[in-house]
């Protein structure tokens, strides 16, 4: 504890200069390997003691999409993503409104519950899932990878929706209503628009998630439904840094592109919460 | 009249939570005890029951050296995390200039693949990356590379650094809502900014450092694709789950008794965790 005081109390003391140095280092350390990875990507000859490749090629990101078959991947993520999102969207409304509007006797324990496959590691209900696929013919189906991804997608969607149907106020449905308009025109004009927001949003999210989901699709996968992220393993097992990376960069393009997109409109923030979305 | 509408409108409820119950129960519950079936069945049969796979697992010295390092790893993860996230979301707690570049930062290791952190920090830390040239360049005594890849303290860092944003997230919310005013009074009664922060802040921020350290500790406890990829010798619970299944021919009932122990030590954090949250807070 002392040691914790010292350390928190000496920071305290020089924070005016020490403040950019530690945020300084901070970024350095999250930006660096993706830095490392790009480097490596584009480098060729990078050996021993060098600080930066000697030569620079595409070689690698043309060996990964001619041989590897990048293009022919990213369907499939891309179809598994999309069916994945459809489906814990179709899951999340109706649920996310029942959540957010309706009383449900002992609600918390049950939201608990639905987002209790976040909470424990996938490789534990994988296995339970993998068997089950196994016997259903599942296995290998861009559907049966989706419906897996739906496990740790759909407690999302609902938490998201059941936040947004929350703060839907009671009183601009009546003022609509009062204002004559048929339960369809108020659905179609007020609710949908002030929804919309919100089921963009559980769609980025879910999406994201499915498209970077490593373990459940490492126990569903077959050799026609391979994703990018279990490509990435492949070709780490097989040991070609340079393709790896250049696949690596492919592959995180997208969602850093999403994240720095979204985050001024959805606080990404949420992607990291656990329950009560905190 | 009244009571049939109530009635009817429960069944609108119910049926609308139907979806959320059937993804619940077909996609989490049902694998769940598919496993837990299959880790009480002799390997490969389809019929009797043993409980041999559990007491094996844990009977061997192996298996429990698997379970501390599972522990040592989260645990020391967590710490570390502790430890830069207080300091961190103090730093970000002021609006400074650069401020939305570094809250972003924090999000990154959450948003990209476990798989493709561990690439990077393995190509960082490895013995020709930036880390070691930079040590044996302005370091006069490091005159070998340092192992820092596929060694524990590797690890640990490798897991803090994909994990820290449970810790830091929710401290620094945390940290957002609270009153100014009670900094305000305490420093009007004449604290200084360490006594502010020693006696006000701190304790005031204690459940959201407690609630996000549990996150972290539990993602940590399951983390699978960097050990995967990053732990060399060092296997987890979650990668030995995988062995088993990997080896010819496949174990997946040993496989799945494993995965009960884990799911079991989770569900315990867990009501850890919930007892955290419902701590009514000062």
């Amino acid at each position: 504890m002392t040691v914790l005081r010292q350390y928190l109390q000496a920071l305290w003391r020089a924070r005016k200069s020490l403040v950019y140095v530690f945020l300084l280092c901070f970024s350095l350390l999250i930006y660096m390997p993706f830095l490392m990875i790009l480097l490596k990507s584009v480098g060729r000859g990078w050996f021993g003691r060098l600080w930066l490749p000697p030569e620079l090629t595409t070689h690698w990101y043309r060996f990964a999409v001619e041989v590897t078959n990048i293009p022919e991947i990213s369907k499939n993520t891309l179809i598994i993503a999309g069916l994945a999102v459809i489906m814990s969207t179709l899951i999340g409304i109706p649920t996310g409104w029942a959540f957010g509007r309706r009383k449900i006797p002992g609600k918390e324990l049950l939201m608990s519950m639905i987002l209790l496959p976040r909470m424990i590691p996938p490789i534990a209900y994988g296995l339970g899932v993998a068997q089950i696929f196994y016997r259903t013919h599942l296995i290998n189906t861009h559907f049966g990878v989706a419906l897996a991804h739906v496990a740790v997608c759909a407690p999302y969607a609902i938490l998201v929706l059941s936040t947004t149907f929350e703060g839907l106020d009671e009183r601009v449905l009546e003022a609509s209503a009062v204002c004559g308009a048929n339960p369809w025109r108020t659905f179609l004009h007020v609710i949908v628009p002030l929804i919309l927001p919100g089921i963009l949003s559980s769609m980025i999210f879910t999406f994201t998630t499915s498209y970077n989901e490593f373990t459940l699709t490492l126990m569903t996968y077959g050799k026609d439904t391979v994703t990018l992220p279990v490509r990435t393993y492949i070709a780490l097992g097989e040991g070609y840094w340079e393709v790896t990376s250049a696949m690596s960069i492919l592959l995180v393009i997208p969602s850093l592109l999403v994240l720095f997109l979204i985050q001024r409109q959805v606080a990404p923030e949420k992607l990291v919460g656990g329950f009560k979305g905190v | 009249m009244k009571r049939s509408s109530g009635v009817r409108s429960g069944l609108v409820t119910l049926l609308m939570l139907l979806p959320g119950l059937a993804g619940f129960f077909g996609l989490f519950f049902y694998p769940m005890m598919v496993t837990l079936v299959r880790s009480l069945r002799p390997e490969g049969e389809q019929a009797g029951w043993t409980l041999g796979h559990y007491s094996t697992f844990l009977g061997e010295a192996r298996a429990q050296g698997v379970i501390v390092l599972t522990f040592v790893l989260s645990i020391s993860a967590t710490i570390c995390s502790i430890l830069f996230s207080v300091p961190l979301s103090l730093v970000l707690r002021r609006k400074m200039r650069g401020h939305g570049f570094f809250r972003l930062a924090m999000l990154i290791p959450r948003v990209v693949p476990g798989l493709i952190g561990a690439l990077g920090l393995l190509l960082l830390f490895g013995s020709r990356g930036w880390v070691n040239l930079a040590l044996l360049r302005f370091i006069p005594f490091v005159t070998e590379p340092v192992s820092i890849n596929y060694t524990i303290p590797g690890l640990v860092l490798f897991y803090t650094w994909l994990y820290f944003p449970f810790t830091a997230v929710t401290t620094l919310s945390t940290l957002e809502a609270l009153d100014p005013a009670l900094e305000e009074a305490a420093a009007v009664s004449g604290a200084n900014r360490w006594q502010v922060l020693r006696h006000v802040i701190i304790p005031l921020i204690m459940p959201g450092i407690l609630a996000g350290s549990v996150l972290t500790f539990m993602a940590a406890f399951g983390a699978f694709s960097i050990p995967l990829v990053a732990g060399g010798n060092y296997r987890p619970l979650s990668v030995e789950i995988y062995r088993q299944i990997n080896l010819t021919p496949a174990r997946w009932s040993a496989a799945s008794a494993r995965a009960m122990i884990m799911a079991g030590l989770q569900v315990a954090y867990l009501t850890i965790y919930m007892r955290i949250l419902r701590r009514p807070s000062t």
